[in-house]
């Protein structure tokens, strides 16, 4: 008899049953209607911004059946995300368990579930892979790259990347890059739903300029205290870069006391933190082989 | 852990090859191809019905013999379509209850898929119904699953983990995502054919 490959299944449906109870179907376009997942106790819904082409006129399907009205919170266009807020009559809502990235493990079964239409339904596989900060092709930055082979069928976007523990790691879209499957992770999630909770918008910061990691002489590793840096290839004239006295030439060495070793570091400083933009930080910089120090004020930019 | 794993792979190869003693192979003229299923040890086999377009047709058992098969019910509609041979004592499959299939749920496909005969594939069941993504005709019950099947897949069977069928492999939607008639639509028909 096969009892392990009986047990297994019967575990996958329990998980498809049981973490299915957070998955709502999204109206909010003309075609098929898209997935989204509880994200809070008082409403909030997280899906995919590509899947939710209306403000107005939005409704969420429950697992018991009904539909419900639903308001846009804020969209971050390059992250893939809209956060929404069902209505009243929708408290009985129970949020996910939301894993957090130590649970983001190369390998790792994983069910995606999504509810285009009136049931919940599934596709499974794995962890593909997992990186730390990725800068997407939209522009966006993200906590983590988080690749899988799970099947996006139709309408799946929105919906959640479940691990074995019934726990969400995410959700998925596949707008980000044709013909991936990704995941948003929870913490790009958090970090994103607390902006637009606190500010409406995700801010980005910006520098106004250009570089290439370099890897400093050896005498200089010593004074700069890492092995690379970003060689200034551009400075926009005006922008924040500029007016803090930096040159064509420089070499950025950290901003804010984190070290630069790549164009991804200094983008997920940038974006990774939405008070950082607007803030004064310190920065440490090579000129002619000499360590310098100094301060700029980060600009916002407008998506 | 591995001890785990080994037991999991020697159920699953045990379970292909219960299945694989119920396949057949339906031969349409010398090109069509499809795979079929022993539905009775007294020769009713089934198949899809677009895997039966000829009259000439054979049926290869999994011992090798090679017989005629006559066209007893045909419904292009449902694309369903039940052969009798002259044999009797054959390998019948055990048929499952598609109705307590649940999104998630782990099923194995077998076909001739490119012609490779008795090849397996394993997945998971996304969902049934009248009105999945991709299939809103509304009228046809589909079952939908997250594996690959592939031109001679057709008509072969899809199992659960018990090795019980559940489906007729009918079409494919997508590299990974086939369709297949429901177990429970299959019986309706032969119940409809069988006393008409």
């Amino acid at each position: 008899m096969s009892q392990l490959l009986n047990a297994l299944s019967e575990a996958l449906v329990e998980t498809v049953k049981k973490v299915g109870q957070h998955v709502l179907r999204v109206e909010g376009r003309e075609r098929l209607p898209t997935s989204g997942v509880v994200w809070s106790r008082d409403g909030l819904v997280v899906t995919v911004n590509h899947g939710v082409e209306r403000d107005r006129d939005l409704r969420v399907g429950l697992p018991d059946g009904t539909t419900v009205s639903a308001q846009v919170v804020g969209r971050v266009p390059n992250l893939d995300l809209v956060l929404l807020r069902a209505g009243a009559e929708s408290r009985q809502l129970t949020p996910a368990d939301w894993a957090e990235a130590d649970q983001l493990n190369v390998g790792a079964l994983t069910l995606a579930l999504g509810r285009p239409g009136p049931d919940v339904l599934a596709t499974f596989g794995i962890l593909s892979a997992v990186e730390t900060g990725w800068h997407a092709p939209t522009g966006g930055h993200f906590t983590h790259y988080v690749q899988s082979d799970v099947v996006m069928y139709p309408g799946f976007s929105g919906g959640p990347l479940v691990n074995a523990d019934e726990r969400v790691l995410g959700i998925n879209t596949s707008a980000l890059v044709s013909g991936l499957s990704l995941t948003i992770p929870t913490a790009a999630l958090r970090r994103a739903v607390e902006a637009l909770l606190k500010h409406g918008r995700v801010k980005q910061g910006y520098l106004g300029l250009g570089g290439q990691p370099v890897r400093l002489p050896k005498a200089q590793q010593a004074l700069a205290g890492q092995e690379t840096g970003l060689l200034l290839m551009m400075v926009e004239p005006g922008g924040p870069a500029d007016q803090s006295g930096l040159l064509l030439g420089d070499i950025l060495l950290t901003l804010d006391n984190h070290p630069l070793r790549s164009m991804e570091d200094l983008l997920g400083l940038l974006n990774g933190n939405s008070e950082r933009a607007g803030a004064t930080v310190p920065i440490r910089f090579l000129r002619a082989g000499q360590p310098r120090e100094g301060r700029v004020t980060i600009g916002e930019r407008t998506s | 852990m591995s001890n785990l794993l080994q037991q999991l792979s020697a159920e699953m190869v045990s379970v292909m090859n219960d299945v694989r003693h119920s396949l057949v192979q339906i031969t349409n003229g010398p090109s069509g191809a499809g795979a079929g299923i022993i539905w009775r040890e007294d020769g009713l086999i089934l198949t899809n019905a677009h895997v039966v377009r000829r009259t000439s047709l054979t049926v290869t058992l999994p011992d090798g013999r090679i017989l005629p098969a006559k066209i007893l019910a045909r419904d292009p509609e449902r694309d369903i379509a039940a052969l009798q041979v002259d044999a009797d004592r054959l390998p019948a499959a055990t048929i499952g209850d598609s109705r307590q299939l649940r999104p998630g749920q782990w099923v194995f496909a077998v076909g001739h898929p490119w012609g490779v005969t008795g090849a397996a594939t394993a997945g998971v069941v996304i969902g049934q119904g009248h009105d999945l993504p991709e299939m809103r005709d509304g009228k046809r019950e589909w079952l939908m699953v997250s594996l690959r099947l592939r031109p001679g897949n057709s008509g072969g069977p899809l199992v659960d983990s018990a090795g019980r069928v559940v489906g007729i492999n009918t079409i494919m939607t997508g590299p990974e995502v086939g369709g297949a008639v429901p177990a429970q639509i299959v019986k309706d028909f032969l119940i409809r054919a069988m006393s008409s």
